[in-house]
């Protein structure tokens, strides 16, 4: 990974600490907008710009957007620290946790983004290469597309992408029925 | 909100007012061609649709949320994000009437030619995710800035 991968990466952890340690939820709101571009650029770098696109789109958009309606509608308390008081026994929880993680990040079998090889690809001689190496080199006869992640997502696996689209509909449903609304405002 | 609070959602800038002027047309062209050229290039169906709710979100910051919730108008939303869910399902069970199964794209091919698997692609990627996603995002920002009916919070 380049200088610049590790650069990102970099910032992408000071800000989901940053979010998590911030009292002022206004301040909270807007680095966790920085986070989701930090990681809308790291997916681009690592070659996944469909992934990228949706977090620059969803995670830095309309998540930060939804979040500043929401603390204008209700009260934003008055913080008189800036940061909050580290909660031991969780910090403790979720460093054991991220420690054991990276952990298994050896021994998964497509080489990791540290390597040459990129989980797009897949490296020769694992796994993921003949299941990567299959959708890239048959998406096109068979579907008549060129992005593959478009056709694994309407094709491949056109019933998951179904049911995915349902639930974003539902959603906007249970938003419907929480607040007592009888339809989409 | 009632006028009476401290905190309003909405502040008239001339600034905001022309940035989103100038910004919004692009937005909108970029996320038409996102989801209209999924097929080829970055993005697809969802991305798009994300981006097209998008710019009615700029458009409430600079305009007011209460005018731009009635321009956009309930029906829209309620049409774009029940009829995609219509569309996607069309397409699916037209595959299972022709004798085939749940989104077999290739049974379409005596009406649409040899690229019917693209073609009933892109219907369930336009015509279904981008129309449920553009709608429902659209409908969670003005109902979250709406609130609760019943604490009186319907004028924005």
């Amino acid at each position: 990974m380049s200088a610049v991968g590790f650069a990102l990466a970099g910032f992408v952890i000071i800000t989901a600490i940053a979010t998590a340690m911030l009292r002022d939820t206004l301040a909270a709101i807007i680095v966790f907008a920085a986070y989701s571009l930090g990681m809308a650029l790291f997916y681009t770098l690592l070659l996944a710009p469909d992934v990228g696109l949706t977090e620059a789109a969803i995670g830095a958009g309309v998540t930060t957007i939804l979040l500043l309606v929401t603390i204008a509608k209700t009260t934003r308390p008055r913080a008189e620290k800036v940061f909050t008081a580290i909660n031991c026994p969780a910090a403790t929880l979720s460093v054991g946790l991220v420690a054991v993680l990276l952990f298994t990040v050896g021994s998964i079998p497509v080489e990791n983004f540290l390597g040459e090889a990129t989980p797009v690809t897949g490296a020769a001689g694992t796994p993921g290469e003949s299941v990567t190496g299959h959708y890239l080199q048959s998406t096109y006869e068979q579907t008549g597309v060129t992005n593959a992640v478009t056709a694994v997502l309407a094709a491949y696996r056109g019933f998951d992408t179904f049911g995915e689209a349902v639930v974003v509909f539902a959603a906007g449903v249970a938003v419907v029925v929480v607040l007592h609304r009888g339809e989409f405002l | 909100m009632s006028g009476s609070d401290s905190i309003r959602p909405y502040t008239e800038s001339e600034i905001i007012m022309t940035a989103v002027r100038i910004v919004a047309p692009f937005v909108l062209t970029y996320g038409l061609f996102i989801t209209f050229h999924g097929a080829d290039s970055p993005g697809g169906g969802f991305q798009g649709g994300a981006l097209i709710g998008v710019v009615v979100f700029m458009l409430a910051f600079a305009f007011g949320i209460a005018p731009t919730r009635e321009w956009v108008g309930s029906g829209l939303m309620t049409a774009l994000a029940a009829g995609g869910v219509i569309v996607f399902v069309s397409v699916g069970l037209g595959t299972l009437a022709l004798g085939g199964k749940f989104l077999e794209y290739g049974l379409y091919e005596p009406f649409l030619g040899p690229d019917a698997t693209k073609w009933g692609m892109e219907a369930i990627e336009i015509g279904g995710v981008a129309a449920i996603v553009s709608g429902v995002i659209m409908a969670l920002f003005f109902l979250t800035a709406a609130g609760y009916a019943s604490q009186g919070g319907e004028d924005v």
